[in-house]
C-alpha cells in the first residue's frame, strides 16, 4: 500500500455519464487482489476529500478505474484532462477470496460491474457474469471483457432478459445449484437485499462488495461502518474489514 | 532529543506533532504507510468506560473546506484498549495521550479510574464536547461551572496529568479554559469540532448533523489558542484545520506547546511526517535553536 502521484493518461466517456480513467503512476501499485479499491484525489481544489473507486485493472505502473458521474466529485473528475496530476492511495481493503475450484457466478448491477471486472479477469472461464443494466445503451461498458460468459438483464427489455438481474439469476440458477457454486456480487443495496432473499434458503456461499461513504479509506476515522452479526464488535469498517464481506455475516 | 523536542506536562516529547483524537484509528492502521513512532505522541481514539457502537451511517460528509462527522464515539472501551492496543505502543516506547469521555459525570470518573498510570502516558485528554444525558444532552463543555465541576471530579480520582479538550461552541472560551484550570486541569487542547449540518438538495433532507473539522476551523482555533495563551498559565495543545507546516507554525507562534493533526490525514495520509520534516527545515532556515524559541512568539 502506498500513496502515489500519477498522471491521467485516459479519461474517456464510454457512454454518457460513464468514464474509464487510467493513471500512470510513479511506481507500480503492487499486488492487488480483485475487489480492492483506491482512494483518488480528484484534481480540483473544490473537492476536499478523496473518493473511493474499485480497481478495474492494474498492470505495471498503471491503474484503471471505471466510474459513473453521480455528484460533485465524479463530475469534477470527469472534466479532468489528460496529463492532469492525481494522487492514488491503494490498494485498500479486503478483496474477494477466490475458491480453489468450482463454478463462480458473478452478479453485477450497473456500475457494480467495475467492482467485479478484475475478479472476472482472474476467474476467466470459471465465471459466468450476470449483469443488470438499464438498457442496451450500457452494453459498451463491457467492450473490453473477453472470454467470460455474460447473461444480461435489462430493465427496459432492450437486450437479453427483461427485468432485474436477480430475477434472471432465479431463472437460470437451477443447473448451477448442484455444482456448489460460489456467488460474488457488487451492486446497489436493493440488488444485494433481493439476492440475499433468494439465496437465503440454501445459504449459498456468497461474497458481496458493499459501498459506504468514506473519508480516509484506511480504517482511521470509523466513518464507513457496516453492521454485521458479530456479537462483540458488530460495526465493521467497510474500508478495512471490507469492502468485500461474506453475505451471511452482514445484517442487511 | 533533537531540535524539535518539547517539554509538556513533565515529559519531553521528541517533537510537538500528534494526531487528533479519532483521526488515526487505534494507531496500528497507519503502519503500512509510515511508522507511528515518528510522532511526538499518539492521542487515542476517544475511550469510554464501556464500549460504544456509535451512530448509524452516513457518518461522514464533505464540505468545501472541511468535513462533518457523526461517528458517535464508537470505541472498544478503555479496558479493551489497554489489554489489546496499548502493548503496541509499549513495544514502540511511544508516549500516548489517552482521550476519554462519558455521557454522565460518573462515566467520566469511572473511565478515568480505569486508566493506569504508566511512564508512557503523558496525560488524559478529557473530551468535554460530549452531551450530558442527565442535562438534556447539552454538552459538558458549554458552561463554566459545569466544566469546573467535572474537571474537579476527574482530578480527584487520578494522579495522571489532565488536559481539558474544549468545544468552540461557547460564548467565551477563555472563561471556560479558566474554569478548567481552576478545576484542576494541567493543560488544554483547543479545539474540538464545531456543531454543523448538511442539507442534500437532491433528497431534500438533512442527511447528517455532526462536528465540523478541517481548514474551516483553523482561524477559530487560532484565536482560541492565542487568547487562552495570554490568560491561562497552563500548556496548550492546538488543533483545528492544520493541513501543512505553515498552519502548524501559526499555532506554535500563537502559543501552542504542541499541535494535533486530524482531518488533514484523510486528504493526505502523509501530512504528519511532512509537517515534522517541514518544522525541522523551517527552524534551520530561520536560525531558531528549537521549538520553544518560537512558542507564543506572535505575542511579541
Ligand atoms: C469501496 C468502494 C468502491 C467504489 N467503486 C466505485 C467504482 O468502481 N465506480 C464508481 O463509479 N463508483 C464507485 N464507488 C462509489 C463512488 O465512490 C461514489 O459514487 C463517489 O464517491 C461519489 O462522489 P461524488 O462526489 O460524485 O458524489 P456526491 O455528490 O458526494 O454524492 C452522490 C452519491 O454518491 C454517494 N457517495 C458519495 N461519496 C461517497 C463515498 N465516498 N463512498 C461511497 N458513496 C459515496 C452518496 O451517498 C450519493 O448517493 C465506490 C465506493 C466504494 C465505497
Ligand atoms: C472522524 C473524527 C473523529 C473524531 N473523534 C474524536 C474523539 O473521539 N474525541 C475527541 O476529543 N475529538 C474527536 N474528533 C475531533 C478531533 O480530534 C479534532 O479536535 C478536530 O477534528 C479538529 O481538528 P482537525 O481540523 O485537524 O480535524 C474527531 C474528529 C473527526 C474528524
Ligand atoms: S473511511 Fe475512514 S474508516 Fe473507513
Amino acid at each position: 500500500m502506498d500513496d502515489m502521484p500519477g498522471i491521467i493518461t485516459e479519461n474517456s466517456a464510454l457512454i454518457p455519464g460513464y468514464h474509464r480513467l487510467t493513471v500512470r503512476l510513479e511506481r507500480p501499485l503492487g499486488k492487488v487482489s480483485p475487489g480492492q479499491f483506491v482512494m483518488l484525489k480528484v484534481p480540483d481544489p473544490e473537492v476536499f476529500l478523496r473518493r473511493p473507486f474499485s480497481i478495474y485493472d492494474a498492470r505495471d505502473r498503471t491503474v484503471t478505474v471505471m466510474y459513473r458521474v453521480v455528484g460533485k466529485g465524479t463530475d469534477a473528475l470527469s472534466r479532468a484532462r489528460k496529463k492532469a496530476p492525481v494522487m492514488v492511495l491503494g490498494p485498500l481493503g479486503r478483496g474477494f477470496s477466490i475458491p480453489p475450484a468450482g463454478a463462480c457466478l458473478v452478479i453485477a448491477g450497473g456500475i457494480g460491474y467495475a467492482g467485479v471486472r478484475m475478479l472476472l479477469k482472474r476467474l476467466g472461464k470459471r465465471a459466468a457474469l450476470f449483469l443488470g443494466i438499464t438498457g442496451k445503451t450500457e452494453l459498451p461498458l463491457l467492450s473490453d471483457l473477453k472470454g467470460v460468459e455474460v447473461l444480461t438483464a435489462t430493465l427496459d427489455g432492450s437486450h437479453g432478459y427483461h427485468g432485474n438481474v436477480v430475477s434472471l439469476l432465479k431463472e437460470r440458477f437451477a443447473p448451477h445449484r448442484s455444482q456448489g457454486p460460489t456467488i460474488f456480487a457488487c451492486g446497489p443495496k436493493g440488488m444485494i437485499i433481493s439476492l440475499k432473499e433468494f439465496l437465503e434458503p440454501d445459504k449459498v456461499p456468497c461474497q458481496v462488495s458493499i459501498e459506504e461513504r468514506m473519508a480516509c479509506g484506511l480504517g482511521l476515522c470509523f466513518g464507513c461502518i457496516a453492521e454485521t452479526k458479530d456479537d462483540t464488535n458488530p460495526f465493521k469498517r467497510v474500508c478495512k474489514e471490507g469492502p468485500v464481506f461474506d453475505l451471511w455475516d452482514l445484517s442487511l | 532529543m533533537g531540535p524539535l523536542a518539547v517539554d509538556i506536562l513533565g515529559k519531553t516529547l521528541k517533537n510537538p506533532v500528534m494526531n487528533a483524537s479519532g483521526t488515526l484509528g487505534y494507531g496500528i492502521e497507519i503502519e503500512p504507510l509510515w511508522n507511528i513512532d515518528i510522532l511526538g505522541a499518539y492521542v487515542t481514539k476517544g475511550l469510554s468506560e464501556k464500549p460504544h457502537h456509535g451512530n448509524k451511517t452516513p457518518r461522514v460528509w464533505e464540505e468545501r473546506c472541511g468535513m462533518i462527522n457523526s461517528i458517535g464515539l464508537q470505541n472498544v472501551g478503555v479496558e479493551y484498549f489497554f489489554s489489546h492496543y496499548f502493548p503496541f505502543f509499549e513495544e514502540k516506547k511511544l508516549p500516548i495521550i489517552v482521550n476519554f469521555f462519558g455521557f454522565t459525570e460518573d462515566e467520566y470518573v469511572s473511565c478515568a479510574r480505569k486508566i493506569p498510570s504508566h511512564d508512557l502516558i503523558v496525560a488524559l485528554e478529557m473530551n468535554l464536547s460530549c452531551p450530558n444525558i442527565k442535562k438534556g444532552g447539552i454538552s459538558f463543555g458549554k458552561d463554566a461551572p459545569a466544566v469546573h465541576n467535572i474537571v474537579r471530579a476527574v482530578r480527584d480520582v487520578t494522579s495522571v496529568p489532565l488536559i481539558a479538550k474544549l468545544t468552540p461552541e461557547v460564548k467565551n472560551i477563555v472563561e471556560i479554559a479558566r474554569a478548567a484550570h481552576e478545576g484542576g486541569a494541567d493543560g488544554l487542547t483547543l479545539i474540538n469540532t464545531m456543531p454543523a449540518a448538511i442539507i442534500d438538495t437532491r433528497t431534500r433532507s438533512m442527511p447528517l448533523k455532526g462536528g465540523l473539522s478541517g481548514p474551516v476551523l483553523k482561524p477559530i482555533a487560532l484565536r482560541a489558542v492565542y487568547e487562552c495563551y495570554r490568560e491561562i498559565p497552563i500548556p496548550i495543545i492546538g488543533a483545528g484545520g492544520i493541513m501543512d507546516v505553515e498552519d502548524a507554525l501559526e499555532f506554535l507562534m500563537a502559543g501552542a506547546r504542541a499541535i494535533e493533526i486530524g482531518t488533514a490525514t484523510f486528504v493526505d495520509p502523509f501530512t504528519m511526517p511532512k509537517v515534522i520534516a517541514g518544522l525541522n527545515s523551517w527552524l534551520k532556515e530561520n536560525n531558531y535553536a528549537g521549538i520553544p524559541a518560537i512558542t507564543g512568539i506572535a505575542h511579541g
